[in-house]
């Protein structure tokens, strides 16, 4: 029974691994802490899997415990971020097709998004996820009007970066 | 959102950028916690053995036995120590082993297992440990009571004889009692903290 459950889970992390990933992306700089987010992330989702009854889609589910981990582990450790390391980030944006201009403005988008507390960048997540308010309000445990809310709140502090840069 | 919809497309296009975690890998990362204590283990206990090894390179009984013109002692005091380092060398090896068996399973169940194994191993270890401590302690005192002349002596009469008796047990029982808080102090927390994943994975198990 155990084995199986343990093979579930490993295959089904595999399958969607990049929902890991890209909340790694989002909440580290570096390869090596984004490793390090990976691997917690993975075992809170294991220690948490035998919950999960399969009434949810295992991604939806994944989201929800995954998100929570980095929440949480984000506040544990310094908000200060540094954006020179966020050079190391470039290899998470191709260099072709964009011209000069835009690919600026998405390396400055990445910038200022880094400077996000752990539930803007939640929902920064998930919007960039295109997931609706209800699905947003129901993963981070927020009533729908909040989860507006903030998200105003982060639009707002994202236009306020890109005016000061510019 | 002129920029967050920036964003969102080169967040789409990246989607699968990223380099893939094996399932491998993920077991891995399921048992880490373990075979980072099993390797704490292993090193502790190499440790351990350098110490001792030190400390018997800097005090020689062998100078002693030829005060005591006992040279013939030399060699039964050189095949224990021999016999010893062969005996906490299989242990490290079996620790070395625990872990690598810990580091590569992939099913809960066997590394269940081997858990329970590498306690035993430890267990084991530690009554070793003691128990060759216990022995060598008894055959120096009779060693000192028969070879030192002055001694020898001393307990010729029969109630020093039978002071020096008592004295020597105490001396065994603190000595041994002491090694033994420091192997449950050190091997118990990592045993401690190992039958805590245990009992996680068996949580998982129901």
């Amino acid at each position: 029974m155990s084995e199986n459950l343990e093979k579930t889970f490993v295959q089904q992390l595999r399958e969607n691994q990049n929902i890991i990933h890209k909340i790694c992306r989002l909440y580290t700089s570096d390869s090596d802490a984004h490793k390090d987010l990976f691997q917690e992330i993975t075992i809170q989702l294991w220690k948490a899997f035998p919950k999960f009854r399969g009434d949810a889609k295992f991604s939806t589910w994944a989201y929800r415990v995954a998100l929570n981990t980095a929440i949480t582990l984000y506040r544990k450790s310094t908000r200060s971020v540094s954006t020179v390391e966020y050079e190391k980030h470039s290899f998470f944006i191709s260099q072709d097709e964009y011209n000069s201009e835009e690919e600026d403005q998405i390396k400055l988008m990445y910038q200022a998004v880094h400077q996000l507390n752990d539930i803007e960048k939640a929902l920064v997540f998930m919007y960039l996820e295109d997931k609706d308010y209800t699905e947003i309000a129901e993963t981070l445990g927020i009533s729908e009007v909040n989860a507006r809310v903030k998200m105003n709140r982060i639009k707002g502090k994202l236009k306020r970066w890109k005016s000061w840069i510019y | 959102m002129e920029e967050l919809d920036l964003l969102k497309k080169d967040w789409k296009k990246n989607e699968n950028s990223f380099e893939q975690v094996s399932e491998v890998d993920i077991y891995k990362m399921l048992h880490k916690k373990s075979s980072s204590i099993v390797k704490w283990i292993l090193i502790i206990s190499i440790l351990e053995v350098l110490l001792w090894t030190g400390i018997s390179l800097v005090y020689n009984s062998d100078e002693y036995f030829i005060r005591t013109h006992s040279e013939y002692l030399i060699e039964y005091f050189k095949y224990l120590t021999i016999f010893n380092y062969a005996v906490v060398a299989v242990f490290i090896y079996m620790f070395y082993k625990n872990y690598r068996a810990i580091s590569t399973i992939t099913s809960t169940k066997q590394l269940m297992k081997d858990i329970l194994k590498t306690r035993k191993t430890v267990q084991y270890y530690v009554w070793y440990n003691l128990g060759m401590m216990v022995i060598s302690m008894i055959i120096g005192f009779i060693l000192v009571f028969n070879v030192d002349p002055k001694i020898h002596e001393l307990t010729s009469k029969g109630n020093v004889m039978i002071l020096m008796i008592a004295f020597c047990t105490v001396c065994t029982l603190v000595f041994v009692g002491l090694f033994w808080l420091f192997y449950r102090l050190i091997y118990g927390i990592l045993l401690r903290k190992l039958f805590r994943n245990y009992n996680e994975l068996k949580k998982i198990d129901l």
